[in-house]
């Protein structure tokens, strides 16, 4: 539906810049298409369709930095607003200031994690959950809500240095929690670059079963257990350390990571990397937010912790390179990849001498970022696993830890992995069922 | 100006929608500007402002919700889009088992705005600055007594106008102007360390600032950081007594009452992302609490950051007794969910931009004041912890398993404030907490939090309080 022109408005922003005297300007456009059908009780409750654009600009002067947004794109309004954030330039201190690169870089759009018959999906979510809960009941579930979301975004950049390019992304979602009955419940997700790779199917017969097995819960003796960690939940707390793992969190004091560069942070079998564009990959771009070219970062290898997510000012501060992680103010990954074990699920399962099978989980928060003590809440399927077989289903119980002890008690990781993005995880994410030992688990008192 | 522009396409698109088959129809226009201005460590970030202006379109065909919004506001896109939500509504029949319907709540028509003293336009990058320089010259350089390596603060100056207009009648203009501060501390102290994140905000102009004494508060935080590091000692194991602050009594009538008692979440519409409820639509009634248990939502609250005397769908807002002398009084309804219960809406649905459809959300969630003064209540306490902020919490997605782990935190013995104890935990059911209630003091205060929910998220701007609230026979730590 939307027919801007982000290249014109970029050039309309850049130029505007540079008329007003700006030493260095970045225009960065993003339009998005979502749509989303959500449902609940096994029955829709809503579809929506979503289309809209933004217009980020950055401007300098004089080693003052200026930084604003707007979804207001008529022609006449771009002008006004790219002068107005020039003069309230006037009033701002000098700050942390790199210039921006003399060459200019020219990117074309990736074809990785770009699936054009993803664009126009939107008459057949209905189908899609239909698929879902079906598949759902068929396992076991006797009612399914869930949210199916297709995205697709388009970006151009232009800096006053000439550097110009474009790119866009695909991404269709499933999340579906099936409900057995009280306390039972099961989770599924299906995330996916292509039309292809989705399966609703899957999703809503795991939900399903893991529903149908959640009955009889009971709440688990409180102490120290192994735990395995489904993708779902490993990506949430594999999130967190990339978050610790920005040189801005590391500077803000609200990182675990503070001076722990080329020191061991996790056992050395856990390989950490953030790729700016990859195969099957949700989110990212062949550019960063100041037109540094991204790539893929080992961040964690063997266990060492290898660099911080840098963009410019934080990388001269650091005395070293982009990463091509900008974050204008804050640098961040864009796609994670939790590096695979050769270990089947199975044989995970037959290593546990007393331990928990966690599903999924949510409401992940910290004591304090800086020593990572932090808490989560596991929901839905959770299991006991006692001299290797599982013998009950749990409920009612909290995971805490510290992420420094807890990475370095990585005991096994899976070979098969799985790209997860979902309500708790917002960087996409491919990651394998991990095994760690000695994670502390509390029940509230009634 | 911009929501005098869109006005005249916000009625086309209702007219539109119902021309295309909808059996009800809304438009809400929302212009939304915000500047922000970050110091790290006494560094200045860029700053940084923020526009957003678009159209949301929501309808009601053949029993179905449908929603649309877009920001290219072009007369024929926003005809489009208008016939594209009913489209969409159309087209999820086939998984369609129980049909939405709104109640006969009345339409409200009416243009207001929250009092403001010094337009919150004046508030410029300068004007941020300043305010954040102020706190670093209390806190920066171990000014405030304690090492702070890592200080992260932000302010943020926000208006939110919107112009409402929907089938039934209503037709709603509001200006919001807020004023909002977020600030993560990091103290240090011979190898250790302590975390306190500080939310505070009123809607309002620049006078927020001074009537919330901003620089003081973080200040006294920060102080009271370095006390919490030097000074704090092992919390009590045995069974106590608990005093919880008014920032604890908040955020647990947030987490725990609030949360449950909305009424999508009771019949199950956000079960796959926020969760459902611990409570069942025939939960009305049941006793969940001792008598001293009295916990409402309050929109009306002036200066409130969840100030909405009109609701996202033209509903007028009026205050919600939650919880009333123990037994579950009311849920926070939208129109469709009242519908459901055979009631009214009591005008909780909110969105907080225009590309998010209104879903049910709270607004200034807090334990009622009791008749005890402060020291009053402390004379009550034999021996117990006082928890006066918190820094993790979480909570199970039924709301009924809850977790507050304290950053300051003092020794009561025999009605006497005693030494800190440092990070003692809360880790409770919500019958427990709420049926442990013994008294309340008369001395309530508010903080500024951000509610998240909904899918794709909206984190809506509420507050959350109470007076001192007294709980018996309470083991800390978890089990």
């Amino acid at each position: 539906m939307i027919v801007l022109d982000l290249e014109a408005l970029n050039e309309d922003a850049v130029s505007t810049a540079k008329r007003l005297g700006a030493e260095d300007a970045i225009a960065l456009t993003a339009r998005v298409r979502d749509r989303m059908i959500r449902f609940a009780n096994s029955s829709v409750t809503t579809a929506n369709h979503v289309e809209e654009a933004e217009l980020m600009v950055y401007l300098t002067k004089n080693k003052k930095r200026a930084i604003a947004s707007t979804s207001n794109l008529e022609s006449s309004s771009v002008k006004r607003f790219v002068r107005d954030l020039f003069d309230s330039l006037k009033g701002l201190p000098e700050s942390e200031y790199v210039s921006l690169p003399d060459r200019a870089s020219k990117y074309s759009p990736s074809t990785l994690g770009f699936d054009r018959k993803l664009v126009e999906v939107g008459e057949e979510l209905p189908e899609f959950a239909k698929t879902a809960i079906s598949a759902s009941l068929a396992a076991g579930g006797n009612r399914s809500a869930g949210v199916i979301d297709a995205g697709t975004i388009w970006y151009a950049i232009l800096t006053s240095t000439g550097t110009k390019g474009s790119d866009s992304r695909t991404s269709i979602t499933l999340n579906i929690r099936s409900f057995a009955e009280k306390d039972a419940s099961g989770h599924g997700l299906s995330c996916s670059s292509t039309l292809a790779g989705f399966n609703p199917e899957e999703a809503g017969s795991r939900a399903g079963r893991d529903a149908k097995k959640m009955r009889g819960a009971s709440e688990p003796q409180p102490g120290a257990y192994q735990v395995l960690l489904s993708p779902t939940v490993a990506a949430n707390i594999v999130e967190t350390v990339g978050m610790a793992a920005s040189a801005f969190s590391v500077d803000a004091g609200t990182s675990y990571l503070v001076e722990k560069l080329g020191k061991k942070v996790a056992d050395e079998s856990f390989n950490l990397t953030d790729h700016g564009t990859v195969k099957g990959g949700l989110g990212g771009r062949v550019f960063d937010d100041e037109g540094t070219q991204t790539r893929s970062t080992p961040v964690i290898q063997n266990g060492i912790l290898k660099t911080y997510f840098h963009n410019l000012t934080t990388a001269k501060k650091w005395k070293t390179k982009s990463t091509g992680s900008a974050g204008l103010v804050t640098p961040h990954g864009w796609n994670y990849e939790v590096g695979a074990g050769d270990s089947s699920y199975e044989e995970m399962v037959k290593e546990m001498r007393r331990g928990i099978i966690l599903t999924s989980n949510w409401y992940t928060r910290f004591k304090n970022y800086r020593t990572g003590e932090f808490s989560t809440v596991p929901r839905d399927g959770a299991y006991l696993v006692e001299n290797g077989r599982v013998t009950r289903p749990l409920k009612g119980m909290r995971a805490g830890d510290d992420l420094p002890r807890m990475f370095s008690s990585v005991q096994l990781l899976s070979k098969d992995r799985e790209w997860i993005e979902w309500w708790e995880v917002d960087t996409p994410t491919l990651c394998p069922w991990m095994l760690m030992d000695g994670v502390k688990i509390t029940r509230a008192y009634e | 100006m911009k929501l005098q522009e869109g006005k005249q396409l916000a009625e086309s698109a209702v007219s539109k929608a119902l021309s295309a088959g909808a059996s009800y129809a809304e438009a809400r226009i929302q212009n939304t500007r915000s500047r922000q201005f970050i110091m790290k460590n006494g560094e200045s970030q860029p700053s940084f402002f923020a526009e957003g202006y678009g159209i949301g379109i929501r309808v009601i065909s053949r029993g179905a919700l449908g929603f649309a919004a877009t920001n290219e506001m072009k007369p024929r896109l926003v005809t489009e889009l208008a016939e594209r939500a009913v489209k969409l509504a159309r087209a999820s029949a086939p998984v369609l088992k129980r049909k939405i319907t709104f109640d006969s709540s009345k339409a409200v028509r009416k243009k207001w705005a929250a009092p403001e003293k010094v337009k919150i336009e004046n508030a410029d990058a300068t004007w941020l600055r300043k305010v954040l320089l102020d706190i670093e010259g209390r806190i920066g350089d171990g000014r405030a007594g304690v090492k702070l390596p890592g200080r992260f603060l932000v302010l943020d100056a926000e208006l939110e106008e919107k112009y409402y207009v929907n089938s039934d009648g209503a037709e709603v203009e509001a200006r919001l102007p807020r004023i909002g501060f977020f600030g993560s501390l990091t103290a240090s102290e011979g190898g250790a360390t302590a975390q306190r994140f500080l939310q505070q905000g009123e809607t309002g102009g620049l006078e927020v600032v001074k009537r919330v004494r901003l620089v003081e508060k973080v200040e006294e935080e920060a102080k009271m950081m370095g006390k919490v590091l030097k000074t704090a000692g092992k919390p009590p194991t045995d069974t106590i007594d608990v005093v919880l602050s008014p920032e604890l009594s908040g955020i647990a009538a947030h987490e725990s009452v609030g949360h449950p008692q909305e009424a999508d979440r009771v019949l199950g519409r956000e079960g796959a992302q926020a969760g459902e409820s611990y409570l069942k639509a025939n939960s009305l009634g049941r006793k969940i609490g001792s008598v001293e248990a009295n916990i409402s939502d309050d929109p009306t609250l002036l200066h409130s950051m969840g100030y909405t005397p009109v609701d996202d769908e033209g509903v007028a807002a009026k205050k919600r007794r939650l919880i009333k002398n123990g037994v579950i009084n009311e849920f926070l309804h939208n129109r469709a969910t009242a519908r459901e219960f055979g009631l009214e809406s009591n005008g909780a649905s909110r969105s907080v931009s225009f590309d998010r459809e209104p879903i049910i959300r709270m607004s200034n969630t807090f334990v009622e004041p009791g008749d005890y003064s402060t020291e009053e209540l402390t004379k009550e306490v034999k021996h117990g912890v006082f928890f006066k902020t918190f820094t993790e919490w979480n909570i199970d997605d039924k709301r009924f398993n809850q977790r507050y782990v304290a950053l300051e935190a003092y020794l009561i013995e025999k009605g006497e404030v005693k030494g800190m104890v440092k990070g003692p935990v809360l880790e409770i059911t919500t019958p427990r907490l709420w049926g442990s209630v013994k008294a309340r003091s008369k001395n309530m205060d508010f903080e500024a939090a951000t509610c998240g929910k909904g899918d794709p998220q909206q984190g809506a701007p509420v507050w959350t309080g109470g007076p001192e609230t007294l709980l018996t026979g309470i083991r800390l730590g978890a089990r």
